[in-house]
């Protein structure tokens, strides 16, 4: 399995950047790294900048975690998404 | 000879070769051009600007070309018109109009971002363009690209105006309609950037292209004598041009081509998509993405690529920002229609009616110099004004009629103007 980088602006919303949401996509697929470039949370909403690291498959799966959490995610330049 | 220094990080000032890059590798953050301004002291002078083309190419040293210009040579250098009526109107001293509705060659701002981004392309070697686009932008990469001689793909939301949609084919792109809005568009355009290594202008040439619209800026300033309007109002759509005319603002101060009066800008959206002005009046850093339902489509961005740094210029620059119902936009087409006969599209009342509301409020006042920024025109949108005027009346080819109309015309005659709702 190819191994692939991807970079993301994670958005939280709706009550969901008061949640754990890294943590538990870290639960669910430990071999994924990430690593957070830059981040802004205020009261209601919450932006993080995060390249993500793995083998394909579980880099997606990690990803349509995330999405399922209710994170919006977005490419951070080209490059596909589960989501997109 | 070209000032270009670097492509530079907005976030943390990172440094990068001149190359289709949109964002920092360290942070993500967005790069854009930076120059040698101490190189230009001396040389780009007043004098020199005003000795270059009757075109946005007069700015040709701050723009980031390093080679001849290569398509715009009738682009920018639109009116910058002294609005007397409309300032009376409004009860204010000093108003002028920056008319991008009779840009050249597809009557929008976009002609300027253009003109760059094509010349840029094929410096690089790109032989196909295209762009994601409300409409606007479609059609000035669809007619400069033409006249480039460039394959050229543009990328719109499925639900576009029959108008638009013909105000670009006509030109002879690939048009490709995509189901979703404008920010589905956009996306995608990321992805297909990425994957054929096609420039896109408005996502992998976006460095390049955003700095044309500075040259809106430059002409405010040079068209009111070397001097800044001391308030800006701009249409705020992905939010290019407001940070670049404040760029452009501060470049001429830097350089000492204009003095410092301290210009404040002020954003307009439209109510039904206005998430900068939203965080603006929550005192917030970041906005929260809209799903835009409004009748000014080609500023409907729900998500702005640059919105932060929008939010960023109005709290540097001491102003502030305004939305706009539908209703009040497309009273605004109507007053600049018939008070300085300037016909402008739905992104550019949205512009002229939170001025008057930023006026109103006291946030703007009303004896300092305004500049309200059009940025397109009127007849690409005529199905947001049909139906709005009273009926035409038809007469046989009898001078009896026409005096008997014109009695009657003169005898209705009240204190609300004809034709208007």
């Amino acid at each position: 399995m190819p191994q692939v980088t991807r970079k993301c602006w994670l958005t939280f919303e709706g009550g969901h950047q008061n949640e754990p949401c890294l943590w538990k996509m870290t639960r669910a697929h430990p071999d994924v790294q990430f690593d957070i470039r830059q981040a802004s949370v205020q009261k209601d909403i919450g932006i993080m900048a995060v390249l993500f690291d793995g083998e394909e498959d579980e880099v997606d799966a990690a990803l349509q975690t995330l999405i399922d959490l209710g994170v919006k995610v977005d490419p951070v330049e080209g490059g596909s998404l589960v989501a997109g | 000879m070209s000032f270009v220094h670097a492509l530079t990080c907005k976030e943390c000032g990172a440094e990068y070769g001149i190359e289709p890059r949109t964002v920092c590798d360290n942070d993500f953050g967005p790069v854009e051009v930076a120059y040698d301004y101490d190189a230009m002291q001396g040389t780009v002078t007043r004098e020199s600007i005003e000795a270059g083309p009757a075109s946005l190419w007069r700015y040709k040293d701050l723009l980031p070309i390093e080679g001849e210009p290569r398509t715009g040579f009738n682009s920018g250098l639109t009116p910058l018109v002294k609005a007397d009526r409309l300032a009376a109107e409004l009860g204010v001293k000093e108003l002028y109009i920056k008319d991008d509705s009779a840009n050249h060659p597809t009557f929008s701002y976009k002609d300027r971002v253009v003109s760059i981004a094509i010349t840029k392309a094929i410096e690089f070697g790109f032989d196909t363009v295209g762009c994601a686009s409300t409409g606007n932008l479609a059609h000035s990469v669809a007619a400069h690209a033409a006249a480039s001689g460039l394959r050229t793909f543009v990328m719109i939301p499925h639900d576009l105006e029959e108008g638009k949609m013909v105000g670009m084919s006509v030109f002879g792109p690939r048009v490709v309609r995509i189901k979703g809005n404008y920010d589905d568009v956009n996306r995608l355009c990321s992805q297909i950037a990425d994957k054929y290594n096609w420039a896109i202008v408005n996502v992998n040439l976006r460095p390049f292209y955003t700095e044309g619209a500075k040259t809106h800026g430059f002409e405010i300033a040079e068209q009111m004598g070397w001097r800044l309007p001391r308030h800006t109002v701009v249409p705020v759509a992905g939010g290019t041009i407001l940070p670049k005319v404040w760029k452009a603002y501060q470049e001429f101060i830097q350089l000492g081509l204009v003095e410092d009066n301290k210009p404040a800008m002020y954003a307009a959206q439209a109510e039904g998509c206005s998430p900068v002005v939203k965080a603006i009046e929550e005192g917030v850093d970041l906005f929260h993405p809209q799903k835009p339902n409004t009748i000014a489509k080609s500023i409907a961005i729900g998500n702005p690529a640059d919105g932060y740094y929008v939010i960023k210029v109005i709290r540097d620059s001491g102003g502030w920002g305004a939305s706009a119902e539908d209703s009040e936009i497309i009273e605004a087409i109507q007053l600049l229609a018939r008070t300085e006969g300037i016909f402008t599209e739905p992104a550019g009342g949205t512009t002229l009616a939170c001025a008057i509301k930023l006026i109103q409020q006291g946030r703007i006042p009303r004896d300092e110099p305004i500049c309200v920024c059009i940025t397109g025109n009127g007849l690409k949108t005529l199905e947001v004004m049909q139906g709005r005027f009273t009926e035409t009346p038809v007469i046989n080819a009898k001078m009896g009629e026409f005096d008997t109309l014109v009695k009657q015309i003169e005898e209705q005659t009240t204190e609300s103007t004809p034709q208007t709702v």
